[in-house]
């Protein structure tokens, strides 16, 4: 059944994934987890992922004035691994963003976005 | 069904949550609200200042109105709202988990937030939409405990959260920027609205609004509601002059202070008028097929759970239709009574006697003392007039304003007060018996 559980079990089946996760970036809390996150702290990443989302989304940056122009996805480089956050677009108001934490040496980063990608569309819609 | 109590309401979730019960927590004040609990873990909660699944589906456009009333209509009965959309093509599975997860969230920070507040657990209760999630409880008093924080942080005053938002007029700096949601706040507040009918309007999530409210306030861009001392009352209280006299109430021996609350009302007219009770509890539009169908399993007190346990099963109103359901149901109760005497003071808790077989109103006071006022006040003698130092000792804490007798019309007034009697007027009898005999004819 294609539900939350689903989408984080396809997530971790990425190629090098380490964690996942659905969070709430409004608040910072992770509505959904699974697998590892950065210090074993699966509530700290969340606040961290949604105070960088907010940041981003906040004073409009990097998107211009075209209209739907807006903000799909974050990829954080860090020695550990890279971190990708992927804003699921709802019709309704959810504000949640996808985060799939992905080892640095086994991960495919294009192929982990493009993943991404679908599971947050497959997730919304049929 | 536990009496209402003032607690915690986060204590008693735990409490609940630890001896793995299913039914509704239902939290009165402001804003109050309810959450749901399947065998021990969070399956939904609803609240009047956030919007429900509902209207979060209906606001943004993703189900027509129709939909998800076809959807309440089919499934309310059984408690399969949820799966029906999701079976039906109309949603997916991921969207309704989503959206579910998040109204419960943002319900449950309004619900369990207060530090007190009058709570009971009503066993059995389920929700229309059925369990789509299951949330630890847990983690829910977790989130809620982080949620207050961070408001605190944002802003520290509370008024925020529940005060008519008026924009201020004036910037307080010369360019201001502004993210779309907080735009969306200010555009559409007209100082009247609250955050509550902001949050239901815009569609958006209750908690999610009123931060971005608290933000707003932080940026000094609204305007904050001001604040009154104890200010002195200003009010003159009537004072008993003339034919009016002052009353005492004969308060039954029997009946010791019953403790008169909205729900006693409810059980006390539950298994008398049962048709009106519910008719009664039907206020709010929804509620009317789920008084049908008790969805709620195990009943456990005789005559409560039918009523009590329906009624949370309602619309996204749940919370205001049970507390109006209880005003309503007491003054039905109080009229009903009139009309089925006996039964009615059987049943009542109280056990109010009725007193040498005079049909008795119970009086529901807010002083929890149940009295019973005879249908004419003494008439003839005077009844003594007393002060308010002597009044029953259940209200000698309160200060009761004189009541005022109610003279039944036509009555003589004693002989002290009354000048001359009023000259009575000589046709009166002959003109009511033809305009009697007239309607009798024309009824032929």
């Amino acid at each position: 059944m294609p539900g939350v559980d689903h989408c984080l079990h396809e997530a971790m089946a990425i190629p090098g994934a380490v964690g996942a996760s659905i969070v709430d970036y409004t608040t910072g809390f992770p509505v959904a987890t699974t697998g590892a996150a950065p210090n074993s702290d699966h509530e700290a990443a969340a606040a961290g992922t949604a105070d960088v989302v907010q940041a981003a989304t906040s004073r409009s940056l990097f998107v211009s004035a075209i209209p739907h122009d807006l903000l799909e996805d974050l990829i954080i480089t860090t020695a550990g691994g890279y971190h990708l956050l992927r804003i699921v677009q709802t019709d309704f108001d959810s504000r949640l963003v996808l985060y799939v934490w992905l080892d640095r040496v086994q991960g495919n980063l294009a192929m982990a976005r493009r993943r991404m990608q679908t599971l947050a569309a497959e997730l919304v819609a049929t | 069904m536990t009496p209402s109590k003032t607690a915690a309401p986060g204590r008693l979730l735990t409490q609940v949550a630890g001896e793995r019960q299913t039914g509704a927590l239902v939290v009165g004040g402001h804003p109050g609200g309810t959450v749901y609990v399947l065998e021990g873990r969070v399956i939904y909660a609803e609240t009047p200042a956030a919007p429900g699944v509902g209207e979060l589906l209906t606001s943004s456009g993703r189900l027509a109105a129709r939909t998800w009333q076809n959807a309440l209509d089919l499934g309310t009965s059984t408690a399969r709202v949820g799966r029906l959309l999701v079976e039906q093509g109309h949603l997916t599975r991921g969207e309704l988990e989503l959206c579910v997860l998040g109204a419960t969230y943002d319900a449950a920070y309004f619900v369990l937030s207060p530090a007190a507040a009058p709570v009971e657990f009503l066993g059995g209760a389920t929700h229309w939409l059925g369990a789509v999630v299951h949330i630890d409880p847990s983690a829910v008093a977790r989130e809620v405990r982080r949620r207050v924080r961070i408001l605190d942080e944002i802003f520290p005053d509370p008024r925020v959260d529940t005060a008519a938002v008026s924009p201020a007029t004036r910037a307080p700096r010369e360019r201001v920027t502004l993210t779309a949601p907080q735009w969306e706040l200010l555009v559409a507040a007209d100082g009247q609205r609250t955050p509550a009918d902001l949050a239901q309007l815009l569609g958006r999530a209750g908690f999610a609004t009123i931060q971005e409210l608290r933000r707003l306030a932080a940026l000094g861009l609204i305007e904050l509601p001001e604040v009154r001392g104890d200010a002195p009352e200003f009010v003159r209280l009537p004072r008993a002059r003339g034919t009016a006299v002052d009353v005492r109430r004969p308060v039954s021996g029997v009946a010791a202070a019953a403790p008169v609350s909205g729900a006693a009302s409810i059980s006390g007219a539950a298994p008398v008028s049962g048709a009106a009770s519910i008719s009664a509890a039907s206020v709010s539009g929804t509620a009317v097929a789920s008084g049908a169908a008790p969805v709620s399993g195990a009943a456990p007190v005789s005559g409560a759970a039918p009523v009590s346990g329906a009624a949370p099963v309602s619309g996204a109103a749940a919370s205001p239709a049970l507390l109006s359901a209880a005003s309503a149901a007491s003054v039905s109760a109080a009229t009903a009574a009139s009309l089925s005497a006996a039964s009615m003071s059987a049943a009542t808790t109280s056990g109010t006697a009725s007193v040498d077989g005079v049909p008795t109103v119970p009086v529901i006071g807010g002083n929890a003392v149940v009295g019973t006022l005879p249908p004419a006040p003494a008439e003839g003698a005077d009844p003594a007039r007393h002060t308010l130092a002597d009044e029953g000792n259940a209200n000698a804490t309160v200060y009761r304003p004189p009541r005022l007798a109610r003279r039944k019309p036509g009555a003589k007034l004693p002989k002290e007060l009354a000048g001359e009697p009023p000259p009575v007027h000589q046709g009166t009898d002959e003109v009511l018996l033809k305009r009697i005999r007239t309607a009798l004819r024309a009824l032929r």
